[in-house]
């Protein structure tokens, strides 16, 4: 079941186009990562999803079937720009925006204290939203959009302006609500945070998807074949072997480069035994490289080649 | 029903548990009563008693000594409680240097010079006091009584009239008063005392100010709310929960509490003021026409709905308040003209323009308050004709009010245009 379906969805302010024809298909329970860079149309596919402007073209599924408006109760949002009542009291915004998401009054006497604890602001709850740090607002939203415990939770950079405890514990409790079988989309231009958190990613530049699919399949459709190993004995051999391309002896290390269609584990498989092995490490490509290599180069077409057994369609259009 | 309920208690303590909400609503009764008390007070030191005055008078006639003396202590015998002490009667001017000194100094109120042709040509009094007060000229003005009072028995004793005389006179010149009845309401005929009609026009006066202020005076709050909102973004956040419909519907329905309890407050300090004082100080019965008293409400609902939808409309297609603010010139000024003819409303409350002005629903609530305020005689039907189209109306505009919100209520950047609001209302 998918959580969330665009299909060629566009959207044009004047003349620029943000969004160009694009479709997405968020499967239920996982996390799902919007990357990009600055501008590239992600809050603005975030914010038609959530029916604050309207597509000019495609169509928008929620849960299958429903538009966003009739399942506001199973989502929660948090939007790029932090707001929230500077006024109130920590505790009273989170009872307040819990009532308005449905909840009773004996759940929020239960869920409040409970989500407090969880951002780390228990000791807060009586003081004033204006009077918390930044980092400590963006935990505050955070609960804010989970404390009716959302089947598909939607956040835009939630990690922006986070210190690196903070990011790891917002990221412990979106794993663990994944793991409870909710969906998670998030945008970021921060491409090792997605690595770290997602099931799937979608990159998108110039309002053009450029990749898409599970995280897994993409790091080893773009992988570049490269081992580093480091051996203890004669390594003489190696050159010789016949999946092997390059190989360059960088002080201890050995970077080998493999022939195409070669597998790392035969490459395993014929040192194991010949040389000691102290460390064989496949070079996985990070996902800001397969970024840089697809964007990097914006005069040449970008062509999507991730799991067309998944999909049927075309994700990308010929720029 | 249940969120709309709670923006709108979120609505009415966010404004209320502000310390100038509180100041404000408590200061302004507050500063009411303080006024009126001490405008009685004043009331009554003007009769009450005072520390005795000191003038000096410069009787230039040189023979009138006896008779200014007389006046003098006539007054004083008959005003206990506001003696006037003649310290000095001089008979020339010469030297007067000193008294006009301690005029100047504060020891002496006044100083008084009478021309010396005064009983038989055309003399003057002259005055001389440090600065005119209004307790001075009342002094002035008591000084003057008194001599002109000893030039007449002067005059008198010259001419040999008798004192019968005088006092046939004076009986003759006696004043008939004048008493004013009330045959209009019914059968019953009523005396009306004057501070009695005039604290009518202002019971009529009050029950419009208080529909004015109860429509318009959460005006403020409602831009600054939706602008307010809109500007921090926590209205994603509440879109994402609620419908733009419900938002609005909250808001409205949470000022209106407030306005409510202003105006419930208010009207509880004024109206007991106006009956205490009136009681105490004035000695007059009041009588509100507590009657149209169903229909103020009724009227204050609509005309409130009315108000506040568009209000919404106009915040939640502005970023600042300053634009919000010039976009409700027009319209303040259309709530506002009630309250620039209202004299003549109220002095014609069947008159031709109290007539139309009744029927244009922006105006309906407070014209047609007051109206009711000052005259029993306004027939039913027309009260109810004027309720129905302004019920009429009031959802019409909401409808309006909330398409516009709807879409303006997440528009940022420029401050869509006319064509452009119309587009909304059309598209949506």
């Amino acid at each position: 079941m998918d959580a969330l379906v665009l299909e060629n969805v566009s959207k044009s302010f004047g003349d620029v186009r943000a969004v160009d024809k694009l479709s997405v298909q968020v499967p239920a329970g996982s996390v799902y990562g919007f990357l990009g860079p600055n501008g590239a149309g992600k809050t603005t596919t975030i914010r038609m999803i959530m029916n604050i402007i309207r597509p000019d073209k495609g169509l928008i599924k929620i849960f299958d079937d429903g538009a966003t408006t009739q399942n506001k109760a199973r989502i929660g949002y948090m939007p790029e720009e932090r707001g929230l009542y500077r006024k109130m009291k920590v505790g009273k915004v989170l009872a307040f925006f819990g009532a308005i998401k449905g909840l009773s009054a004996s759940e929020l006497n239960f869920r409040v204290p409970q989500w407090l604890q969880q951002v780390d602001l228990t000791g807060w709850a009586n003081k004033k939203v204006e009077e918390l740090s930044r980092g400590m607002h963006q935990k505050l939203q955070f609960a804010v959009t989970a404390i009716n415990n959302p089947d598909l939770m939607i956040l835009d950079e939630p990690f922006s302006g986070l210190d690196p405890v903070n990011q790891d514990l917002l990221k412990d409790i979106i794993c663990r609500m994944r793991d409870e079988g909710k969906t998670i989309l998030f945008s970021t231009h921060v491409m090792h945070e997605a690595e770290r958190l997602c099931d799937f990613i979608l990159l998108i530049n110039k309002g053009k998807a450029v990749l898409d699919g599970r995280l897994d399949d993409i790091r080893s459709r773009y992988k570049s074949g490269a081992v580093s190993v480091e051996l203890e004995g004669d390594t003489s051999f190696i050159r010789a072997l016949p999946m092997v391309k390059t190989a360059e002896t960088q002080g201890r290390r050995i970077e080998i480069s493999l022939s195409e269609k070669a597998d790392t584990q035969d490459l395993l498989k014929a040192l194991v035994g010949r040389v000691r092995i102290k460390a064989f490490e496949v070079k996985i490509p990070s996902l800001h490289e397969i970024f840089v290599r697809l964007v990097g180069r914006p005069e040449q077409p970008v062509v999507s080649e991730v799991e067309p057994g998944r999909r049927g369609r075309d994700n990308v259009e010929d720029s | 029903m249940w969120k709309i309920l709670k923006i709108a208690q979120r609505e009415y303590l966010d404004v209320v548990k502000t310390k100038t909400f509180i100041l404000s609503i408590l200061m302004t009764p507050a500063i009411i009563g303080v006024v009126i008390f001490f405008s009685s007070r004043t009331q009554r030191s003007v009769t009450g008693p005072h520390p005795p005055r000191k003038v000096v008078v410069a009787d230039l006639t040189n023979q009138m000594t006896d008779d200014i003396k007389d006046s003098f202590e006539q007054h004083n015998k008959s005003h206990p409680q506001r003696q006037i002490l003649l310290q000095e009667l001089l008979t020339d001017t010469g030297s007067d240097k000193p008294i006009k000194q301690k005029v100047r100094d504060g020891q002496l109120n006044a100083y008084f010079v009478l021309d010396k042709d005064s009983i038989e040509g055309t003399g003057k009094i002259q005055s001389f006091t440090r600065s005119t007060k209004i307790i001075d000229l009342e002094l002035i003005s008591n000084v003057e009584d008194l001599l002109n009072s000893a030039i007449f028995n002067r005059r008198c004793k010259l001419k040999e009239v008798s004192q019968e005389l005088l006092a046939q006179i004076s009986e003759l010149r006696r004043q008939v008063l004048n008493e004013i009845i009330d045959i209009g309401s019914a059968s019953e005929q009523k005396r009306i005392n004057k501070g009695e009609q005039i604290a009518k026009t202002m019971a009529s006066f009050f029950f419009m100010f208080m529909m004015f202020m109860g429509i318009f005076g959460m005006g403020q709050h409602m831009l600054t709310s939706v602008i307010e909102e809109k500007n921090s973004r926590v209205i994603e956040v509440l879109l994402s929960a609620v419908s733009p419909f419900e938002l609005m519907a909250g808001k409205i329905l949470g000022l209106a509490g407030i306005s409510l309890t202003v105006m419930s407050l208010w009207s509880v300090a004024a109206i007991g003021t106006a009956y205490y004082g009136a009681a105490h100080w004035w000695k007059i019965t009041l009588e509100f026409p507590m009657g149209i008293l169903p229909y103020f409400v009724i009227y204050f609902i609509l005309g409130f709905l009315l108000f506040s939808s568009i209000l919404a409309g106009i915040g939640s297609i502005c970023n600042t308040l300053k634009e919000a603010q010039s976009l409700m010139m027009p319209i303040s000024f259309l709530f506002i003209l009630p309250m620039l003819v209202w004299f003549n409303i109220a002095q014609h409350p069947d008159g031709s323009l109290a007539r139309i002005l009744s029927f244009l629903p922006p105006l309906t609530p407070i014209v047609m308050t007051l109206r009711l305020a000052v005259s029993q005689d306004i027939s039913l039907l027309e009260v109810f004709a004027s309720i129905i189209m302004l019920a009429l109306f009031v959802p019409l505009v909401m409808w309006l009010a909330a398409k516009i919100f709807r879409t303006g209520v997440l528009m940022y950047g420029k401050r869509p245009g006319l064509r452009e609001v119309l587009r909304w209302l059309k598209s949506a």
